[in-house]
């Protein structure tokens, strides 16, 4: 199935966008984790903090569906 | 609620806008964990809005590397007690209001007594574990936590208020490493510390709709504001079990 992985400033460079500035098309296994997905793709889970899906928070525990944009987060902890 | 001839005058462009309720703010107490870049910016504008009892409360001391992004201070405020140079700072801004400081670390043991009588926890903290203990703080006192975090060209701010909604424990792993110190550039604690005073000021008036439940994600690079809604996390260690 075809997902995209969105991912902001700070991921973006490790994420090689290919469909736009933010954004990867992804062939992935239907059933995967977005954590075995990233694996798959050589990319480390640890520099995501979480990921948010159609206006949701989910964690890399989430299995996504065919189509979905899913966007990375990166650790966020400065003040 | 009386206010002075003074403070008329000083308010009065702000009294003006709908829904505004001065005599909310000026009966209200706000504990600002930390006033750095995020709770430098959050304290002054609380001040200027009249907010009545603000508290604030750092360890640190101000270094040369803080004054790109940490409003409240100046080269004649390196050394200094960051809480000290803050409360003379926001009491020259607004001196009908009342700042208390204090120097002490935040930890369990402190913010029982630090944060006991404050109706709104502020986070300007820049370290992922002294929010958890904030955050277990709001959970155990139901206390609302105004979360806010920046690193490199992003921030984000959410009002958690455990257990009407999820907590930051409920998204976050409190072992998740960050690199040290943190990246960051001044405008970004400072658009990130604004949203939280905004949203500290409409808490207090009772204003809806607000990031209550929810997470604004800012990208200043890309100039984009998404905001998402956090579920409460059945297997939360901090959280769950506790009847809303």
């Amino acid at each position: 199935m075809i997902i995209f992985f969105k991912a902001g400033s700070e991921l973006r460079h490790r994420l090689n966008p290919d469909v736009d500035y933010y954004t990867r098309r992804v062939e992935a296994d239907p059933g995967k984790s977005v954590k075995d997905i990233l694996k798959d793709l050589g990319l480390d889970p640890a520099f995501v903090a979480f990921v948010y899906v159609e206006g949701k928070v989910k964690n890399l525990d989430y299995v996504p569906s065919e189509g979905q944009t899913i966007t990375l987060q990166p650790p966020v902890s400065g003040g | 609620m009386d206010l002075s001839d003074r403070e008329k005058e000083r308010y009065r462009r702000q009294l003006t806008v709908p829904l505004w309720d001065q005599s909310l703010l000026r009966s209200s107490a706000v504990f600002v964990a930390g006033v750095g870049g995020l709770g430098g910016t959050s304290a002054l504008y609380l001040a200027l809005a009249g907010v009545g009892r603000i508290r604030i409360v750092d360890r640190d001391r101000v270094s040369v590397s803080n004054l790109n992004r940490q409003i409240l201070f100046d080269e004649k405020s390196l050394g200094q007690l960051k809480v000290e140079e803050a409360g003379r700072r926001l009491r020259a801004a607004n001196p009908h209001i009342t700042i208390e400081t204090s120097s002490e670390t935040i930890d369990r043991g402190s913010l029982v007594r630090l944060a006991a009588d404050m109706s709104l926890l502020v986070d300007g903290l820049d370290n992922v574990e002294s929010r958890f203990v904030l955050n277990e703080y709001s959970v155990q006192n139901q206390v609302p936590y105004l979360y806010g975090a920046v690193r490199g060209w992003q921030g984000m701010v959410g009002l958690f208020h455990p257990p009407r909604t999820a907590c930051l424990a409920c998204f976050l792993s409190e072992n998740r490493e960050t690199p040290s110190p943190v990246p960051v550039f001044g405008c970004l604690p400072g658009t990130i510390g604004l949203i939280q005073a905004t949203e500290a000021l409409k808490y207090i008036m009772g204003l809806a709709p607000s990031l209550l439940g929810r997470l604004l994600i800012y990208d200043g690079r890309d100039m984009t504001f998404d905001p998402v809604e956090v579920a409460k996390n059945p297997a939360c260690p901090v959280c769950s079990g506790r009847a809303a």
